[in-house]
């Protein structure tokens, strides 16, 4: 420093080693910004949506494909799924395909029964639709299945009370039936449903099984399900069609995870070759892995994350053009605040420090304002749709790590000019 | 001792195409303990004078020595420095901080030089104490008079114990028992050893000074000592 040295008396106290204390420089921009409170919350609305949005959809997206994941492995593991496509339309996204014309039959299921025994874990065609069930005078509509024997560990079905109807009762064609818990509870009141007789569309089945409660995963919720085998389905429940006996899916659990690519592969190729069929194009079935639902819902999740960056993105350059634009306004308004600060000894550098910590005050304000709402949005909107949001720490931090940034980048513009004003001019400025 | 000495200093104002020379080739000088009374009409260039003096505002040509170093050609942040150590400026329109207090607006050369927070609080109150408002340190700018807000001014431009007390009208705004009040204070820091530099319209602020410096479009008319100086009586209300 170049001071006169001649000026410099011994009386004088003159250090800067402490500097100017960030404290310091923080309660400065703090009080700026209380000075107009709403102007402030204004300025910042952008910065809070933003994150709000954000930190909000995150946690719900999270939770619902956790919801989803925990539904799709809740209803089979290793598991492939034989259904209808109709040629050149086939393949599709879901599991199964209902309605349309159904082109797997029972003879599939008992072919690949018989050239498959002892490389699959077990095979379970089922046929399905909405029957009245009653029980003395409660009645409801649900789901009644007719399936295999298998269907218990392909499908995650194992009764909690009673059992499962076995191989004989599928080939006596008997009249048993596994309830799912919320028929138990619906219909059965606290009674033991077990050797207690249901009426399906009028007939009379006993109840051999109740299967424990899986969740309420709304549509198609196996807690309103009814099992019979499809045998006495096909005879007594099914509408009456002539030919070949079709069923709705096939359903078909592999050893382990790795074998089931190589699994669906002869799957296909064995169904090709009963139909005669060469072109992969005109296919009227298709073998769907489980893995590959639990991979679209990855894709759909990574869609929805890329959408909610660009969301982010947006929101927080609006929010930090609106910074901008106030940290403007505001240098303009204390021109001559500056002015003084300069003529008492402030050096451009803290100028330019005061207004940036200030508009960084604003949009971390902003950010933790934000992520307080978004958490709050998402419990609520949780609520709704009857999702757990999932907390996400990562993008929490992200959040605040942009909202700095956005602070810096966006307040840099206007500090610089309020560092470089001239300070006559600003002493002068009316 | 030279404390400021000015050699041939002009000073041109450009405003687009149109120039104007507000001072046509100043020398001065004033010694260490002094007390100067610049005068003038309006539009002479007193102002611009004065923000020369305190490193404000840099001269178009001329030299500027500040205590025996060349003062023209530091950098912006070494001016900085010499304002905020050497230099106390009183302003007409006081230029208080108005969302500050009393006792932090008078903090505030001493926050840019890094004086410790606790020994900040102990040398703003002494000064305040000195200019007669140890009690008023809690008020905000607006809750004070004019006369007190000056005061306070007057306390911040103290409070680095500067070489030199710069003023450019400070009793515009007042009523002539508080200006003399003012000046009073002003008298007292001179006595102290505090070179102070007054620009003033009025021959009665004028004569509180040891010396009168008279300028007239941009240039020095007249330059001497004041025989019938002034000491101010009674004390501070
Ligand atoms: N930034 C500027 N641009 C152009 N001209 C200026 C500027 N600042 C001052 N002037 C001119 O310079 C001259 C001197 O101005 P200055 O403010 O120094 O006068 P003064 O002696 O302080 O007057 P007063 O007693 O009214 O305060 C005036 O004619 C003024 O118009
Ligand atoms: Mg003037």
């Amino acid at each position: 420093m170049s001071a006169p040295a001649v000026l410099k008396t011994p009386k004088k106290v003159r250090s800067r080693l402490a500097g100017i204390s960030p404290w310091l420089v923080f309660q400065v921009a703090w009080r700026a910004i209380l000075g107009n409170p709403l102007r402030s919350v204004l300025t910042t609305l952008g910065v809070i949506i933003g994150v709000a949005a954000v930190v909000a959809l995150t946690m719900v997206g999270r939770g619902s494909t956790a919801n989803i994941t925990r539904t799709l492995q809740s209803l089979g593991t290793n598991l492939l799924t034989i259904g209808s496509a109709a040629g050149p339309r086939g393949g599709g996204f879901g599991l199964v395909r209902f309605g349309g014309p159904q082109t797997v039959t029972l003879a599939d299921a008992e072919a690949i029964r018989l050239e498959f025994e002892g490389r699959i874990v077990g095979i379970a065609p089922t046929l399905q639709g909405n029957q009245q069930i009653k029980v003395g005078a409660a009645n409801m509509n649900a789901t009644v299945i007719g399936t295999w024997p298998d269907y218990a560990s392909v499908r995650n079905a194992q009764p909690a009370q009673g059992s499962f109807f076995s191989e004989a009762d599928l080939q006596a064609r008997r009249r048993v039936a596994v309830i799912g818990y919320g028929i138990a509870q619906d219909l059965f009141g606290g009674q033991d449903p077990i050797g207690q007789t249901l009426r399906i569309a009028g007939l009379s089945f006993t109840v051999v099984g109740v299967l424990p409660d899986k969740g309420d995963s709304g549509f198609a919720s196996p807690n309103y399900q009814v099992m019979v085998p499809l045998s006495t389905y096909l005879q007594r429940l099914a509408r009456s069609s002539t030919g070949e006996p079709r069923v709705n899916a096939i359903y078909i659990q592999g050893p382990d995870k790795d074998s089931l690519p190589q699994l669906q592969e002869a799957l296909t190729e064995f169904m090709a070759a009963r139909r005669k069929m060469t072109d992969p194009s005109q296919y009227d079935f298709s073998v769907q892995n489980q893995a590959d639902a639990l991979a679209s819902v990855n894709q759909v999740t990574q869609t929805m994350t890329l959408f909610l960056g660009g969301v982010a993105g947006i929101s927080l350059l609006v929010g930090g053009i609106g910074i901008m634009n106030i940290m403007l306004v505001s240098v303009t308004e204390r021109t001559r605040e500056i002015g003084i600060r300069k003529a008492l000894g402030a050096k451009p550098r803290d100028i330019l420090t005061q207004f940036l910590v200030e508009s960084v005050v604003l949009s971390v304000g902003g950010g933790i304002l934000g992520i307080f709402l978004g958490l709050a949005l998402a419990g609520s909107v949780g609520q709704f749709l009857r999702i757990t949001p999932i907390f996400d720490p990562f993008s929490v931090v992200l959040a605040f790590v942009f909202s700095v940034a956005v602070g810096v980048f966006f307040g840099y513009y206007p500090a610089a000019r309020a560092a470089r004003l001239d300070p006559v001019e600003s002493l002068r400025y009316e | 001792m030279t404390v400021v000495a000015l050699e041939g200093i002009r000073k041109v104002y450009k405003s687009g195409a149109l120039e104007f020379e507000a001072l046509k080739g100043i020398s001065l000088e004033i010694r260490q303990g002094e007390m100067v009374a610049l005068m003038g009409p309006s539009g002479s260039g007193k102002t611009t004078l004065m923000q020369i003096i305190g490193l404000l505002d840099r001269p178009t040509q001329g030299t500027y020595h500040l205590a025996g170093q060349d003062v023209t050609t530091l950098s912006e942040n070494q001016r900085a420095e010499v304002r905020n150590q050497e230099i106390g400026f009183v302003f007409q329109a006081f230029h208080l901080l108005p969302r500050l207090n009393v006792l932090e607006n008078v903090e505030v050369p001493m926050i840019y030089a890094g004086v410790p927070a606790e020994e900040r609080r102990q040398r703003a109150m002494e000064v305040l104490q000195k200019v007669g408002l140890g009690d008023k340190w809690r008020n905000l700018p607006s809750q004070l008079s004019g006369g007190q807000k000056q005061r306070v001014a007057v306390a911040r431009a103290l409070s680095m114990r500067p070489s030199i007390l710069l003023a450019d009208e400070p009793t515009g705004n007042l009523d002539s028992k508080t200006a003399a009040e003012v000046m009073r204070l002003f008298q007292e820091l001179n006595d102290e050893g505090t070179c102070v530099i007054v620009v003033t319209h009025e021959h009665d602020i004028a004569d509180y000074c040891g010396r009168i410096v008279r300028i007239r479009d941009g240039q020095i008319e007249a330059d001497g000592p004041n025989p019938g100086r002034k000491r101010a009586v009674g004390g501070l209300a």
